[in-house]
C-alpha cells in the first residue's frame, strides 16, 4: 500500500529559511517539502514551453537542482520577497528554453522575446489548445500566469521582467482573441 | 480602456476552467524522479553539521571541562575498586555508564584505565542487579 505522506504545514518562507540555515536533516526535510508542494507546478510550466513529458521531466529536475544549489553550502541562500512560484517560474521557463535550444527546436539567440516562443502544433480553434496555439507566445504566457497561476499584473511584470504596461496590453489582446474565438462562441452556445 | 479596466479585465468562468484544464499536466512524476531529486538534496545538505553537533559541541566541551575540575576537587584520588570514582560525573541525576564515559573524556590526571574499568564494572553490576 502506498505510504501516505502528510503535507508539511510550514509556509514556503519557513521552509526556505530552514533550507538556508537548518542543519543537514532540517534542510533536507524542508527542501523535500518544497519539492513535493511545487513539483506539479514546475512540470506544468515546463509543458507550456516544451513539447513532450520527457523533456518536461528534465526541466523539472534541472529547475529543482538549480534551486537546491542556491542554498548553502554551494549558494548564498534565498531571500524570499514574493511567492516561491514567482521564483520558480522564470527558472523553469529559462531551463525549458535551454532544453529546446539544445534539441534544436528554438533559435540560439541570446535575447529571445516571449512572443517568439513556439506553441503546440495545432490549429483547431474550436479547441482551447488550438486557440492558445494561435496566440503570440507573449499573450499566451500572460493569460496563463493571470488566469491559471492567479498572479497579479504586477507579479506577472516582475516574473517576466517586463513593464507593467506591456503585461496589460498583452493581457488585453489575449483576452480579446480568446473571447472572439470559435471555442468561446461554442462555449456561449452550450 | 483605462488602466483600471485592464487590471480588472476578466474572463468567463467557462474560459478560465478551459484554460486550467488545458494546462493540466499528466501524472508522469514517478517515485524514481522524486527519489533522484531528494537523494541529491540529502547529499547537498549532508555537509552541514547536525543540530546537536552545531549546538552541542560547545556544551559538551564546557561540561567536560567542568567535570574535570569537579573530579579533581570532589572525587579526589582514584582507588582501585572504583568506589571513589562512583559519582554522578555528568550531572544527569543518576549514575550510569555515561558517567564512565564522561570521566574518561575528562582525562583527569590520576584516573587510570583500571579505575575506569572498575567504575564501569560497578555500574554494570548494579544495573544488572537493579533489573532483577
Amino acid at each position: 500500500m502506498a505510504r501516505l505522506r502528510r503535507q508539511d504545514p510550514r509556509s514556503d518562507e519557513a521552509l526556505v529559511a530552514a533550507c538556508n540555515e537548518g542543519d543537514s536533516r532540517e534542510a533536507a526535510e524542508a527542501f523535500e517539502a518544497l519539492y513535493r508542494r511545487h513539483k506539479d507546478y514546475v512540470l506544468r510550466v515546463a509543458l507550456r514551453f516544451v513539447p513532450d513529458t520527457d523533456t518536461a521531466l528534465d526541466v523539472l529536475q534541472d529547475t529543482f537542482t538549480y534551486l537546491l544549489r542556491r542554498f548553502p553550502p554551494t549558494g548564498e541562500g534565498i531571500v524570499l520577497s514574493a511567492k516561491l512560484t514567482t521564483l520558480l517560474y522564470p527558472i523553469a521557463k529559462n531551463t525549458a528554453i535551454t532544453a529546446l535550444r539544445k534539441s534544436g527546436r528554438f533559435p540560439a539567440a541570446e535575447d529571445v522575446a516571449p512572443d517568439d516562443l513556439p506553441g503546440p502544433e495545432t490549429g483547431d480553434t474550436t479547441d482551447i489548445r488550438g486557440v492558445l496555439a494561435n496566440l503570440p507566445g507573449g499573450q499566451r504566457e500572460v493569460l496563463g500566469l493571470r488566469f491559471v497561476d492567479d498572479l497579479s499584473l504586477q507579479e506577472i511584470a516582475d516574473v517576466l521582467s517586463i513593464p507593467l504596461g506591456t503585461v496589460k496590453s498583452r493581457l488585453h489582446l489575449g483576452i480579446a482573441k480568446l473571447k472572439s474565438s470559435d471555442f468561446a462562441k461554442n462555449l456561449d452556445n452550450e | 480602456m483605462s488602466d483600471q479596466d485592464i487590471n480588472n479585465e476578466q474572463l468567463d468562468e467557462g474560459l478560465i476552467r478551459a484554460l486550467k484544464a488545458a494546462d493540466e499536466a499528466p501524472a508522469v512524476i514517478t517515485a524514481n524522479v522524486d527519489r533522484a531529486l531528494l537523494d541529491m538534496s540529502r547529499r547537498h545538505f549532508a555537509s552541514r553539521r547536525t543540530g546537536w553537533k552545531r549546538h552541542g559541541g560547545w556544551a559538551l566541551a564546557a561540561s567536560v571541562a567542568l567535570v574535570a575540575v569537579l573530579a579533581v576537587q570532589v572525587i579526589g584520588p582514584a582507588s582501585d575498586d572504583g568506589e571513589t570514582l562512583y559519582a554522578d560525573v555528568n550531572g544527569s541525576g543518576g549514575i550510569d555508564i555515561a558517567d564512565v564515559f564522561a570521566l574518561a573524556r575528562a582525562g583527569q590526571t590520576g584516573v587510570t584505565q583500571a579505575d575506569l574499568d572498575a567504575f564501569a564494572m560497578r555500574v554494570v553490576s548494579l544495573d544488572a542487579g537493579g533489573a532483577r
